[in-house]
């Protein structure tokens, strides 16, 4: 080989050796994910490919540029920014000839890298310095590239993050769901709900009726002594979780109120002096809470259907439609409908006019004494049906005091032999009642048997005889009352009710002994009877007692 | 003696007399070349000559033992761990004869007698960085010791730091080694200068 074939050869050796490591430093540059390191290593090597230095690296990212200085921190030449694309030449000061070479292609530039030299240099070192530049773009591309693949990478993971937990919390509910499911359907009651709430949450939970009263109870040990409210201020307390319908902190406890309809309100709590519970904890009294609702309305339902149940078999047994159907509806209710029953009418009221308020105040003393539930409010009265006798003046005075005041009468049918029977008792116990409303004196309560004379007259089935009888005797002062709307017959019957004493029997007509006076003189005139006599006297008695069993009979409140 | 042997890293195979310039990032990326490429040679019973700079020497100790089979019967002998500054950077400068003759040492007393029939010698090379007189010779350092390498049947490994060396430097060590190592790849690099060639190939420093 000649020195000339020679100098050619190691030439050439140069350059590929040159382009051979301007590959693998592309290599290397790309394989960083820094875009400073990618310019620092691949700016640097630019003196190695052409004798020149570096100046700097102008690297734009949308809006952002950024210049890079060599070493010897040379500021960015002002021109920079106008530069085309595709780079050219630049004024450096101090420097003859210096040249931008453009980062990426021609139209996808993303900056230029600028050397300077004392003298422009060669073509190939023009082309190893383009294709410098062309890597560092690639590699910055390349890093920016990656940059935002992490970026989207990490908010995919920061969304899957959430939806992790989302989904956690989404299977953490649906575990409370199915446990406070379970014990809805498991016929547990308001202890299952306790229970399974407790389970869930790990605090003790009480759950209280709208007066405070305790209804269940899960949790460690015994439930912890509460003082109950005032009512006002329970009644308070109920208004504001109702209204807000959210859990409320009060005394330790974070609450929640369960309604289904306005008459019916339970409490759910959790017993949390610290404040510890979790929002998972807050969603499974919420669930308990809606849980509680459904067991409120299904234990209301089941009351109303059992009341509505045993209205309809008392007033079927009234009507003397029940039969022998009615005695197995009577045992479903306990009541062995073929013992001897009475009906017992009570007709009264409380302190204010309110129907309810008196049933209820029946309803108890009836419970007091063991007498039954089978009992409705029909027509202003209460109507019982019961197989026990009892001192009705006791359950009189019982109803007084529940009603706290007012007043109460009472009256008694006879006895039932069967379900059949019933009819006659409670006509009984009505025609008791009427005659006791109109007979004076302190007593409110009226047993069919204690009639005497009058349940004779009551149980005669041809009621025309008695009629002509009570027309025979009084037909004159019947027929002065209606003509004149005066009370003859009724003083009458006063005046012989009292034995024929002035005083008393002024009193109980609520009349001057002068106006008795007078009315007794005009009964004499209008009768031309001579009530002094024995006999006279009797037949006018008995007459008046029909006259007054008539009009009982007659009263709106037979049945 | 056979032509090739096991490099250690990602099980890749070199060839006896081969010169390699192992790029890495971080000192988990430099041991993941070092420990292995030494581990190779321990279990082959080949002379083991290594000169750490930034590596903990016991550390690197270490983690050879925790990798390897069985502890070599002489491992004090087999595997020599020096410092930059025993080696490189003796006396408190580079001189580029001196290391040669060094290496030369080095492994040549390891044959001597057939004690060790295979050499493989790693160097990190960070020392480079310090403002020292003689590191300007790096590079034609490492362009002679490709005419020290057929000496022995011997493979030398080259340890450089990519985010410590600027591009220039990189350059020329791309220019220099007939081996390059990096992104766990073993590249040939047929264009690389001997000693005299890529003296004269070096461009003229600009004005």
């Amino acid at each position: 080989m000649t020195a000339v074939e020679a100098a050619a050869d190691l030439e050439l050796r140069g350059q590929l050796s040159r382009l051979n490591a301007l590959l693998v430093l592309a290599m290397l540059m790309t394989e960083s994910s820094d875009e400073q390191q990618i310019i620092r290593l691949g700016a640097s090597a630019a003196p190695s490919f052409a004798a020149c230095r570096l100046v700097g690296v102008f690297t734009h990212d949308g809006d952002t540029t950024v210049w890079t200085p060599g070493d010897d921190e040379i500021a960015a030449p002002p021109a920079i920014l106008d530069l085309p694309t595709d780079g050219g030449a630049v004024e450096i000061p101090g420097s003859t000839w210096a040249w931008a070479y453009s980062l990426g292609g021609i139209s996808t530039s993303i900056g230029h890298m600028v050397v300077a030299a004392s003298h422009e240099i060669d073509r190939d070192g023009h082309f190893l310095l383009r294709v410098l530049a062309q890597q560092i773009g690639t590699a910055i591309r390349n890093s920016r590239l990656h940059q935002f693949e992490r970026t989207a990478a990490a908010e995919l993971a920061s969304v899957n993050a959430q939806l992790e937990s989302t989904v956690q919390a989404l299977a953490q509910r649906i575990e409370i769901h199915d446990r406070l499911t379970l014990a809805a359907v498991s016929g547990e009651g308001m202890e299952g709900i306790a229970n399974a709430v407790h389970e869930v949450t790990g605090l003790p939970v009480i759950i209280e009726d709208r007066f405070g009263n305790l209804r269940a109870w899960a949790g460690p040990g015994d439930p912890p002594n509460f003082s109950k409210d005032p009512p006002a201020r329970r009644e308070q307390l109920l208004r504001r979780l109702l209204r807000e319908s959210q859990s409320t902190w009060e005394s330790g406890r974070v609450m929640r109120a369960a309604s289904p309809r306005p008459d019916s309100v339970g409490v759910i709590a959790l017993i949390d002096p610290d404040r510890t519970a979790r929002n998972e904890d807050l969603a499974a009294l919420e669930y308990g809470a809606t849980i509680l609702s459904m067991e409120l309305a299904r234990l209301r339902t089941v009351a109303d259907t059992e009341v509505r149940v045993r209205r309809d078999l008392v007033e079927d047994l009234l009507a003397g439609t029940g039969g022998t159907a009615a005695v197995q509806r009577g045992e479903a209710f306990q009541h062995d409908l073929k013992l001897p029953h009475r009906v017992v009418v009570f007709e009264g009221r409380g302190r204010t006019r309110d129907d309810d308020q008196f049933f209820t105040a029946v309803r108890r003393a009836a419970r007091d004494f063991g007498l039954g539930s089978l009992l409705v409010a029909r027509s202003g009265t209460v109507v019982l049906l019961t197989d026990r006798d009892v001192v009705w003046e006791e359950v009189q005075t019982t109803v007084i005091r529940e009603l706290a005041g007012g007043t109460c009468r009472i009256g008694v049918g006879g006895l039932t032999n069967g379900p059949d029977d019933f009819p006659t008792s409670h006509r009984e116990a009505v025609l008791s009642l009427n005659l006791l409303n109109s007979r004076t004196g302190d007593r409110n309560v009226v047993a069919f048997e204690d009639l005497g004379v009058y349940r004779l007259l009551a149980s005669t089935e041809d009621s025309r005889e008695i009629e002509k009888f009570v027309e025979q005797w009084l037909g004159p002062l019947l027929e002065y009352d209606a003509r004149r709307h005066s009370e003859l017959v009724l003083t009458l019957y006063r005046y012989l009710e009292c034995g024929g004493h002035y005083n008393e029997t002024a009193e109980a007509l609520l009349i001057h002994r002068s106006t008795l006076k007078y009315r007794l003189q005009r009964i004499r005139d209008v009768s031309k009877l001579s009530i002094g006599d024995a006999d006279v006297n009797f037949n006018l008695q008995l007459a008046c007692r029909a006259w007054s069993t008539l009009k009982a009979l007659r009263s709106p409140g037979r049945p | 003696m056979e032509d090739s042997v096991n490099f250690g890293p990602s099980g890749m195979t070199v060839s006896v007399g081969d010169h390699v310039c192992a790029f890495y990032r971080t000192s988990a990326g430099r041991d993941e070349i070092l420990v292995p490429y030494l581990q190779a040679g321990l279990e082959r019973g080949d002379k083991c000559i290594a000169v750490l700079d930034q590596a903990d020497p016991a550390e690197v100790r270490s983690q050879l033992r925790d990798g390897i089979d069985q502890e070599p019967a002489d491992e004090n002998d087999q595997l020599a761990i020096l410092c930059s500054k025993d080696s490189y950077l003796r006396d408190g400068q580079f001189s580029k004869p001196a290391m040669l003759d060094f290496w030369n040492v080095a492994v040549g007393d390891s044959m001597r007698e057939s004690k060790y029939q295979f050499a493989r010698s790693v160097g990190e090379m960070t020392w480079a960085l310090r403002q020292l007189p003689g590191v300007e010779d790096l590079v034609e350092y490492e362009a002679e010791l490709n005419t020290f390498l057929p000496q022995y049947p011997q493979v030398i490994v080259c340890l450089y730091d990519l985010d410590q060396f600027d591009g220039r430097v990189v350059v020329d060590l791309l220019r220099t080694h007939p081996k390059i190592l990096l992104c766990g790849t073993l590249l040939d690099n047929p264009y690389y200068l001997e000693p005299h060639e890529f003296l004269a190939s070096r461009a003229p420093a600009p004005a």
